[in-house]
């Protein structure tokens, strides 16, 4: 059979390569272990040495007791000791004893994000409003406990906590979950690392972002339409490939459980949602760089339907040389929806709706945002929303120009006046309200704890 | 057997090993180091041996530099990183964790930390929060500017390239050796040259030159920044003012991206002059290398105080 020898060729050459390879390590190692019990040979012959010359000295009369050596190197006004005496082998109990963090193994941080809007009493009354059910209040939208750190050489952990005020069933309660615990397995060969467990998924630009992490108060509305207000978080795997080429290409590919219920909502991994998403990056010189990312998601809904998502995201920043923060960003994303909805209806009039045809809804959606930070501290722009909505018909739209203020990199104040219109299908509700159009004023704070790392680019 | 796939097998095979070339005894040592005095020293120590990059250019604020995926693909390829270990490179975490190599993950073979075993000034005693700023817990991190440190930190270095080219070590340790030599000659002649002016009082923008001033004998009378990564407040600004002209500080120090407008404020107000300085390696023209940093240094204050 042809088939059968052609795998077992590729896997020979395969392992023939990774076996010459990895030739140069082996002897590598060998040379280490050799280099290693020379210097220990060198040591001990120093040791013996010094062993004949203290029983060769006279015994010293009482003297008091030497000071331990200076936990630091001598003043300007006393005796300097050369590079030369530096250089010389030293015993390092006379050097400063690390503390500080890490001696906990592991990181702790805690971000708060609150918000605040005020809107018309109509779309309160319609509960359409960006913080739907949570209208004309300020309130936590999100405060997480990170824990993240290593678990060992070979991966590293990440256990994320929130506590929301959230509104279900038209109630308003105060939510504590598990965002996020997944693992990342950190060594594997070829460039690739593979993380599971519970965690955001690298679709598009914007949805696998803390809420903090946005650019503005609110997501864009592609989003909170195509993944809802929780983003697109699922469990499973990610596997992340960095190619050995001359230009940034990561590649990502998971197998979820498909858990999203706006988007998705199957949960099974017998028909699970896969995703892919390919990003690259290019410096336009020293001040400028912009990346650009294409995404792709298939899965199945609740009921059993094909639903499919492409996206294209584009970011560029601006940094001018000597300055330290980016003036000026630029980015956008668009995000298209292909998915069968079942046509439900009761043809009988006997009350229990059947399924009466599946039809195919496609919706597009996409935003985009510039901003401009002329002062560390300042920062100023505006975001276009436009989109259609991925299973209904109609479609909305919304310009958000914000103001931030952000004292130090821990503290961060934001107000935006968010301008959105909607097609008259969602216009009412059943307490009457009406949110064809909202006026809204956004306000948020967010304060970092403890450790927080550095936001990607 | 189909020859064409024979073919096609070879030439995958051809363009893996191509793509992921072996640290072979002829290959130099590809290094990434995460700030442009490390990068000076890990050419001083490998020459020729080694291909060293930074992260970070010299004329940047070590404490802001950007998160871009191009700094990933630098270290995708490197056989060793070297990093500063007490926080002033805090950024490079999610540079090299993104970056794929598992040859460079804290506590591989190809991982240095620069600061080990070195003798760290300003550890924050006491309640420790970010009331003082954007402290560093464990100390002043900017320990590159004082060249006694040399020693140490090159020493760290080279057990670092020996690990990962053992054949090289005693070719590397004779080079670190003479880099060192050169470095105690240069040191003592900076000495001299600064003997003069042992004692005077600077301000610094910020809290970065404690290293610097400690060594060649200069004094440290305050700082822009009362605390780090914070902008001074007006009453900060008006008391250092006030304290430069009763002890009649003669300069203020600054980096290339201080604030400017604060920095000449400053010194008009408080009666010294302004001198910025390079607060690494490539952060002026012509400072090519560590010892050229010292060089420049040690000219331009003197110019400045006499």
């Amino acid at each position: 059979m042809r088939a059968p020898n052609w795998y077992l060729l590729i896997s020979l050459l395969s392992g023939l390569v990774w076996a010459s390879s990895s030739q140069p390590a082996l002897s590598g190692e060998l040379e280490a272990l050799k280099h290693e019990l020379e210097q220990m040979k060198q040591s001990m012959e120093a040791l013996q040495e010094r062993i004949k010359r203290l029983e060769a000295m006279p015994a010293p009369a009482a003297q008091s007791v030497a000071q331990p050596p200076a936990a630091s190197p001598p003043t300007p006004g006393g005796a300097q000791p050369s590079i030369a005496e530096l250089a010389r082998p030293r015993e390092p109990f006379s050097l400063y004893e690390r503390r500080g963090p890490g001696q906990l193994l592991f990181d702790i941080g805690i971000v708060g994000d609150l918000v605040g809007n005020v809107v018309q009493r109509s779309v309160e009354a319609a509960q359409g409003g960006t913080f739907a059910g949570r209208e004309n209040r300020f309130f936590p939208r999100e405060v997480e406990v990170n824990l993240f750190g290593r678990i060992d050489p070979y991966a590293e952990g990440r256990v994320r906590f929130e506590f929301a005020e959230e509104f279900e069933d038209g109630q308003r309660a105060t939510e504590t979950k598990l965002a996020e615990a997944h693992l990342t397995l950190l060594t594997l060969p070829f460039g690739t690392k593979l993380s599971m467990g519970q965690l955001p998924v690298r679709f598009g630009l914007l949805s696998h972002l803390h809420r903090e992490a946005l650019p503005q108060p609110d997501p864009p509305q592609v989003l909170l339409r195509f993944f809802g207000e929780e983003q697109f978080r699922e469990s499973g795997l990610e596997l992340a490939w960095l190619p050995p080429l001359p230009f940034y290409l990561e590649a990502l590919l998971g197998v979820f459980n498909g858990d999203n219920e706006v988007a998705f909502g199957r949960g099974s991994l017998k028909d699970p949602l896969l995703t892919g998403r390919l990003r690259t990056f290019f410096d336009l010189g020293e001040s400028g760089a912009i990346q650009v990312g294409l995404s792709g998601a298939t899965g199945e809904t609740g009921e059993g339907r094909r639903s499919i998502l492409a996206g294209f995201d584009a970011k560029y920043k601006l940094t001018p040389v000597g300055w330290r923060h980016t003036l000026f960003t630029l980015a956008g994303e668009a995000i298209y929806s292909n998915r069968r909805v079942d046509v439900l209806g009761d043809p009988d009039g006997d009350g229990v709706e059947t399924i009466l045809d599946t039809q195919t809804w496609e919706g597009f959606g996409w935003y985009a945002y510039g901003e401009i930070q002329p002062w560390k501290r300042w920062a100023a722009g505006v975001r276009y929303d436009w989109t259609q909505f991925p299973a209904d018909p109609g479609s909305e739209w919304a310009l958000e120009p914000y103001l931030a203020f952000m004292p130090s990199d821990f503290l961060r104040f934001r107000l935006g006046y968010k301008h959105a219109e909607r097609s008259r299908n969602l216009t009412r509700s059943q307490s009457g309200g009406s949110a064809g159009i909202s006026d809204e004023i956004l306000f948020q704070a967010t304060f970092f704890l403890g450790a927080h790392q550095p936001h990607p680019f | 057997m189909n020859l064409r796939r024979i073919y096609l097998a070879c030439f995958i095979s051809v363009v893996a090993s191509w793509l992921e070339p072996a640290l072979s005894e002829a290959a130099n040592i590809r290094v990434v180091a995460t700030l442009p005095d490390l990068k000076a020293l890990t050419e001083a120590v490998g020459g020729d041996l080694v291909e060293v990059e930074s992260l970070a250019r010299g004329d940047q604020n070590a404490h802001d530099i950007e998160v871009r995926p191009s700094l990933m693909l630098r270290l995708r390829r490197a056989d060793l990183v070297v990093r500063n270990g007490l926080g002033l490179d805090f950024w490079a975490e999610p540079l090299i964790a993104g970056a794929h190599n598992p040859k460079i993950l804290p506590g591989a073979a190809g991982y240095v930390d620069a600061s080990r075993l070195v003798p760290v000034l300003g550890v924050p005693t006491g309640k420790l929060d970010r009331s003082l700023g954007d402290v560093h817990p464990e100390g002043d991190p900017h320990f590159t500017l004082d060249p006694l440190m040399a020693p140490q930190v090159t020493a760290n270095i080279l057990e670092g390239l020996a690990r990962v080219a053992p054949q090289q070590a005693g070719l590397l340790e004779s080079r670190r050796k003479e880099f060192l030599d050169r470095l105690q000659e240069a040191l003592e002649r900076w000495q001299k040259m600064l003997a003069p002016f042992k004692g005077t009082r600077v301000v610094t923008y910020h809290d970065n030159r404690l290293y610097f001033l400690r060594r060649f004998g200069l004094e440290l009378a305050g700082t822009v920044e009362d605390k780090p990564g914070i902008p001074p407040s007006p009453a900060h600004l008006a008391g250092l003012m006030r304290k430069m002209k009763e002890q009649k500080v003669p300069l203020l120090i600054a980096d290339p991206f201080s604030d400017r407008k604060v920095a000449e404020l400053v010194a008009k107000e408080g009666g010294a002059k302004l001198l910025i300085l390079p607060p690494a390696v490539g952060g002026a023209k012509g400072v090519v290398s560590y010892l050229d940093l010292f060089e420049y240094t040690v000219a331009a204050l003197i110019q400045a105080l006499r």
